[in-house]
């Protein structure tokens, strides 16, 4: 691609107030955190440098950081699965199907708006046991089926799944506002060509939309990507991480480390890791879709 | 781009960055209105007031809190005796930063860790405050107790825990104890009886259970609270107080009798069903509100609980009773109770007006249980009170309550005000389990001595 | 962009919808349907909320009506709650941030995307790297530098963490547009001896109308309910934003529930007033800008 000449100068005067204000404020505070990560401080008193003793013990010897590691990841995995290839479905279907659009994606997106704190105190009533009102369980006895009831978010193995059709449910909107954003924004006159071409409907979407929209989609999955490994105000309403551990991800599990057992440099190394998985991510995330890009252009 | 440009940019660059954060600064400057001189020390302004600390000098006290809601009697209390003492000292005005318990602990924790503290903040007694009291960060409080006899307000021996190496750091706003409040009518119509042991309780909660009421309600998510009821339990297999301290002087393990038959009784609690389904995902408020609403039997908490149980739907017509954590297999003493000394309050030793802050502190502990006892919230307070419970329309439950603490005979405080907080978190994650899995004691016993080795200073 | 041209603009749905058999047309609205009650529902749900008591709320039955509408957690919502202070504090510093992070982000983006330089592509790393920072981690080197500048305690010490947290993703959402934008277009201003700077401002800017509508919704939701970090730097009563209202009714052994619904949605008519009467300009300033691109 041919780009623009300009002076140092000018590439200073659009890059720097930007550049600057970021490096102070994120860029250095995480390089502190790194620093951090190597001491064996409780964030008050006198600190030790241990070098990288605080990752070896992480990788190595901590009992409760893989899962962590493990379900964060299963966060992601689901709502790249499942949650962007609908958001996706329901953006075309709505484009294609709906002439005052704004009202539907605005309703759709409400939940976004809405504080964490509402939407898990509601999805408690829902999970709820039935004795205590709980829509599911009571909607399962109603129908026979009382073997099928559980205690949602207390059963160590089925409660990070409860959590997650909440985080799948709650972004839902958001990754269709996008994605709908992206389809608005392909020309109509490549629609009229291909109808020329007798490309129309669901040959229109497979051969156009999903092509133009792979840059915009790439956005959702980074940034659902990105909610995931932050997911953390969620789980901390719903389960604090509980029961025992059995609903930790990376941040809730940094947040104890830091806050409560007062490790500062244990949960700094925690903070690092999280920094870097998602460089790492983003940066492999960007490597496919311009492969993908390729093929299709 | 050549090098000479390189070099222009880079000087740009860090020119630039002077600038940028001259800016931030002078742009703060100009704007008086939004900040008050002593909430930051290195302000012009804080400065001149204390190169001169003539008493009219304009002086503004940041007290850090943790009673932000309107229906908490301490927050009335709160804002009458500071508009109290801002009437009879006008020079000073005292900004209050309330917030909700979790984010102070954390918005302090970083303040304490910055050296930029607030000129009184809260703080948790014994263990929980050991950190901030090793990083020197609070003022002694000795004098200013000493001076129009404040330290004879407060209860024998409570201030202990808030001295270090016979320095007083802090003080505290109440002193509470474990107790069992239950649902009389509840009890009635399952025909179940007041426990006097354990096991009779074990009985209690079956008969309960079987009559499909919820026998004890808790608030699991907040895992302190079944690790208090834990502790208790350990309290009596331990025949009394001291079995945390043991450990930490070595005398004894966590693999010790006393600790895995507390887990045993405690477990056979668990196991007959007493706790509400899911109790791992209802939070302090939502467990506490099943006993309020009539739809447990018991609960177990801390004084503190009385106030709102007093005044909720429950306790009409006397109904709610309270009664002693019982002996576990005949062992310990139900006069030896957990103990809760309460989060209090502590100054800044780098405050810029250290001697404000202390008048100030003064002041309002002096007022505070008359503030208290006329809100009605006066039941387990550090400082002894005067005034006519009765008269001024105390519940008997809340007489009841107050007559227990003419009982007690010692006890242990809660796990984390004992333990280091890396401890404290396995040992409250290691009960939480127990609450959704069947453990053998003596694995739970392993795993609490392997996490207290593990972040043994 | 003239008039016509935008007169011109089919949306894509338009060419499909007469050939839609209804069964399939039938499903789409079904589906359509439920997602709407599925969404909708917690916003009809936190209303109920906020008229109940704290028992009510509290006994976790999923459907039912308060016994008695309690208006009076509105009056502590507003009264107690602060809700008109906090309320412009927030939009003030809401307002603030949002138009700080598009100029500096579109700025920085127009840089990496179309200027021929060595480090366009190191300094959008740099920017991806903190596209995932935990803020608890940052507080204490935050806390550490405001400190130095004297500015805790200020708007500033909320408004410039906030525009530097929201400005990676913003980088790397409009650099990836503006990637796409063709050359004929800048060409074409090139021609008329226009500056880099006229070209940026009166061409490239109006064309990425769009994205730049979707970084503000997403720098919106970030900001709006954020509490972490204004907690912390924040301690004057007059400086407070929204969600110290809604933690205000949160203290040791209590909650008042009811009140905080009360106070979220108060917080959230706002914003969903703005967005409802807003979202019509939305669409059409998103597809205006798909003409030319």
């Amino acid at each position: 691609m041919k780009v623009l000449k300009v002076s140092g100068w000018t590439i200073a005067a659009f890059v720097l107030p930007c550049l600057l204000l970021y490096v102070c404020l994120v860029f250095l505070p995480i390089i502190v955190s790194v620093y951090n990560g190597m001491l064996q401080w409780n964030g008050i008193g006198t600190s030790k440098f241990i070098g990288l003793a605080n990752f070896t013990k992480m990788f190595t010897d901590d009992p409760v950081f893989w899962p962590a590691v493990g379900r964060t990841f299963l966060l992601a995995g689901f709502s790249m699965l499942v949650q962007l290839p609908l958001a996706l479905f329901v953006a075309i279907l709505i484009s294609r199907y709906v002439r005052r659009t704004s009202f539907l994606v605005s309703s759709y997106f409400l939940p976004v708006i809405l504080s964490v704190a509402v939407i898990g105190q509601l999805w408690k009533t829902i999970y709820n046991p039935a004795s205590m009102g709980g829509m599911i369980n009571q909607i399962l006895v109603k129908l026979g089926l009382d073997s099928w009831t559980h205690s949602w978010l207390t059963e160590p193995k089925i409660a990070i799944y409860a959590i997650i059709i909440v985080g799948l449910w709650q972004y839902l909107g958001y990754h269709i506002l996008i994605q709908f954003t992206g389809i608005q924004n392909i020309p109509a006159d490549i629609y009229e060509a291909a109808k020329i071409d007798g490309a129309e409907g669901f040959k229109a979407d497979r051969y156009i939309t999903l092509p133009l929209i792979v840059p915009i989609f790439k956005i959702s999955v980074v940034l659902s990507f990105i909610g995931s490994l932050q997911s953390f105000d969620l789980i901390m309403v719903m389960t604090g991480g509980g029961p025992a551990h059995a609903t930790d991800v990376i941040a809730s599990v940094m947040y104890n480390m830091s806050f409560l057992s007062m490790k500062y440099g244990y949960g700094s190394a925690i903070a690092s890791f999280l920094v870097v998985v998602c460089l790492l991510a983003t940066v492999i995330i960007n490597f496919l879709f311009n492969r993908l890009d390729k093929r299709f252009s | 781009m050549n090098k000479t440009s390189k070099r222009v940019l880079s000087t740009v660059m860090t020119g630039l960055l002077a600038v940028s954060l001259a800016a931030c600064g002078s742009t703060n400057n100009g704007n008086k209105e939004s900040k008050g001189a002593a909430a930051d020390p290195s302000s012009p302004a804080a400065e001149t007031s204390v190169a001169s600390p003539t008493s009219k000098d304009k002086v503004t006290i940041t007290f850090q809190n943790i009673y932000p809601d309107p229906t908490d009697p301490k927050y009335k209390m709160l804002r009458k005796v500071v508009s109290q003492y801002e009437a009879e000292h006008t020079n000073v005005k005292v900004e209050l930063d309330s917030l909700n318990t979790d984010q102070q602990k954390l918005k302090f924790k970083t303040q304490a860790a910055s050296k930029e503290m607030p000129d009184i903040t809260i703080v948790n007694p014994a263990a929980q405050m050991q950190p901030f009291v090793d990083a020197d960060l609070f003022a002694p409080l000795n004098e200013m107790v000493e001076q129009n006899g404040l330290k004879g307000t407060f209860t024998e021996g409570i201030l202990d825990y808030y001295t270090f190496n016979g320095n007083l750091y802090a003080l505290p706003d109440g002193n509470n104890i474990a107790l069992i409040y239950y649902n009389k009518s509840l009890f009635e119509k399952a025909g179940a009886k007041v426990p006097t042991t354990f096991e009779e309780m074990i009985d209690a909660v079956k008969t309960l259970k079987a009559k499909g009421i919820t026998p004890i309600a808790i608030g699991e998510k907040d895992s302190w609270t079944g690790s208090f009821l834990f502790m208790n339990v350990l309290l009596r297999t331990n025949g009394g107080p001291g079995f945390l301290k043991d450990v930490v002087d070595g005398k004894r393990t966590f693999e010790d009798p006393a600790f895995t038959q507390a887990v045993d009784a405690f477990q056979s609690l668990v196991q007959a069903g007493a706790f509400q389904e899911g109790a791992t995902s209802f939070d302090y408020n939502a467990g506490e509100n099943l006993f309020k609403t009539g739809k447990a039997a018991m609960y177990f908490m801390g004084s503190w609980a009385t106030g709102g149980i007093e005044t909720s739907d429950v306790s009409k017509d006397g109904n709610v009773g309270v009664f002693k954590f019982p002996t576990v297999g005949g062992k310990g003493d139900p006069n030896q109770f957990m103990l809760a000394p309460g989060s209090a309050f502590a100054v800044s030793k780098s405050s810029k007006h250290l001697a404000e802050t202390l008048d100030f502190l003064n002041y309002f502990m002096v007022n505070y249980p008359k503030e208290m006892f006329e809100q009605k919230g006066a039941i387990g307070l550090a400082q002894t009170v005067e005034g006519d419970f009765k008269a001024a329309g105390y519940s008997d439950m809340a007489m009841e309550v107050m007559n227990m603490f003419k009982d007690v005979k010692g006890g242990d405080l809660a796990f984390d005000n004992t333990m280091n907080p890396g401890t404290a978190q396995v040992h409250l994650s290691s009960i939480q389990n127990l609450f959704v899995a069947k453990k053998d004691s003596a694995a739970v016993a392993k795993e609490h001595q392997k996490g207290y080795e593990e972040n043994k200073q | 962009m003239s008039p016509s041209t935008t007169a011109k603009v089919i949306k894509p749905a338009a060419h499909a919808r007469r050939r839609g058999f209804s069964i399939t047309k039938t499903i789409v609205f079904v589906i359509f349907g439920i997602l709407l009650v599925t969404q909708l529902y917690p916003l009809l749900w936190l209303l109920i909320y906020s008229f109940k008591t704290n028992e009510e709320i509290l006994s976790g039955s999923f459907f039912s009506l308060p016994a008695v509408w309690q208006w009076s957690n509105y009056t502590s919502a507003i009264e107690s709650g602060n809700y008109w202070r906090y309320l412009s504090n927030s939009v003030l510093v809401t307002s603030v941030t949002m138009i700080s992070v598009i100029l500096l982000a579109s700025l920085a983006a127009y840089a990496i995307s179309r200027f021929r330089w060595k480090y366009g592509q190191l300094v959008l790393l740099a920017f991806l790297l903190g596209m995932m920072v935990p803020l608890q981690a940052t507080l204490l080197p935050l806390m550490l530098i405001f400190k130095n500048l004297d500015i805790l305690n200020t708007r500033l010490s909320l408004i410039l963490p906030y525009i530097a947290f929201q400005t990676p993703i913003a980088v790397f959402i409009l650099s990836g547009f503006m990637k796409t934008i063709p050359q004929e277009i800048e060409e074409s201003g090139i021609m008329d001896g226009a500056s880099v700077y006229r070209i940026f401002t009166s061409i490239v800017l109006p064309i990425t109308v769009p994205p730049i509508v979707t970084v503000c919704i997403l720098a919106f939701i970030n900001i709006w309910n954020e509490y972490i970090l204004a907690a912390t730097f924040i301690s004057s009563e007059k400086l407070k934003t929204l969600p110290f209202g809604v933690n205000s009714f949160v203290s040791q052994y209590s909650v008042n529930y009811g009140a905080i619904g009360a106070f979220l949605v108060l917080g959230a008519l706002p914003v969903i007033l703005i967005y409802f009467l807003l979202s019509e300009k939305i669409t059409k300033g998103m597809v205006a800008g798909a003409v030319k691109g």
